[in-house]
């Protein structure tokens, strides 16, 4: 049970970011926008991270999905999530109103800052899932299996 | 979880996203609209697109109405005629025609974002630019310009400052 609870996990993150990637690619220059909302990085790294931003998610999603490089895709999803939560903690903090473009454009709002927050928690806790229990079959060492036998 | 696996994570993840960001620069390099490796944010790009307005000669297919002296006259005292100088702010300061609003061609992105609120209630509304005179085509591109942004009364004094001057009319200092 807690295997297929994991693999559903693990595909259902995969897929949210697959999804949210190709949302932010349809449209870089308003994704740089919501960066630049932000007002944390230098303005040279603003235009790079909007255009490495969306494929990592893609290319980390279907990782995930496919169940290929599992913990390299989840570590980089886990550290975006991070990243992303401190971010939208920090804009909180410093009573910015912005929209962080995280699954597409919507209007900024503090109210909406807050269920992003939260909504990234959530994903966070699925993906640190997906890096450690996330693995099909399930993880069972060849030590374990020979020593079984 | 051993150290270990860890750091070959962190260098799987590292790997993903190198390659992601060469995935990221080839699709911008192929997009109909790629955006800029250097982010200039909306007001930026606008200005800078404005400026690009009157950077090119006058443009010749692009003609402006032209006034007199007497007729710039009449329009400086008629408080629904905006009056712009399109001559640069150092000028400007020195002297300029009473009521005069400066929208330099030289700053002319800047000056134009600064005074953008109040331009846009004037797309319909009369407008007349000047700027030194004699050989300067200023007025030409800032009026050429604000055609070109959807201003549709717009019309320039060539005369110019050193007409307004020659003829002893009153003048304002900043």
């Amino acid at each position: 049970m807690v295997k297929w609870l994991a693999l559903a996990i693990r595909i259902a993150i995969g897929a949210a970011f697959v999804y949210a990637g190709i949302i932010k690619l349809q449209d870089p220059s308003e994704f740089a926008i919501n960066i630049a909302s932000f007002q944390i990085l230098p303005n040279f790294l603003i235009s790079p991270m909007a255009l490495a931003l969306p494929p990592f998610e893609i290319i980390c999603g279907a990782l995930l999905i496919a169940g290929v490089w599992r913990r390299a895709a989840a570590l980089g999803i886990v550290v975006l999530l991070t990243v992303f939560l401190i971010a939208i903690a920090a804009a909180l903090a410093r009573g910015l109103t912005i929209d962080c473009g995280c699954f597409g454009t919507g209007t900024p709002s503090r109210a909406r800052m807050w269920l992003d927050l939260g909504r990234d928690a959530l994903l966070l806790g699925g993906a640190l899932i997906a890096y450690g229990y996330g693995g099909y079959p399930p993880v069972r060492s060849s030590r374990t299996l020979a020593s079984a036998a | 979880m051993s150290g270990a696996q860890l750091g070959k994570d962190f260098l799987g993840m590292i790997g993903l996203a190198i390659l992601a960001t060469i995935c990221g620069l080839a699709l911008n390099r192929f997009r109909p609209n790629p955006i800029s490796l250097v982010y200039q944010s909306p007001d930026q790009q606008l200005q800078a697109e404005l400026s690009q307005l009157v950077n090119g000669p006058p443009l010749d297919s692009f003609p402006v109405e032209t006034i007199s002296l007497d007729q710039f006259r009449v329009a400086v005292a008629d408080k629904g005629v905006t009056i712009l100088d399109a001559r640069a702010a150092t000028y400007f300061d020195r002297g300029h025609v009473p009521r005069a609003i400066n929208l330099s061609r030289q700053d002319f992105g800047h000056d134009y974002m600064r005074l953008r609120p109040m331009l846009e209630t004037l797309k319909n509304k009369p407008i007349v630019v000047y700027c030194a005179g004699g050989a300067c085509h200023d007025s030409k591109m800032v009026a050429q310009a604000l055609t070109a942004l959807g201003f549709t009364q717009v019309r320039i004094y060539p005369g110019g400052w050193d007409g307004w001057t020659a003829a002893g009319l009153p003048v304002v200092h900043s």
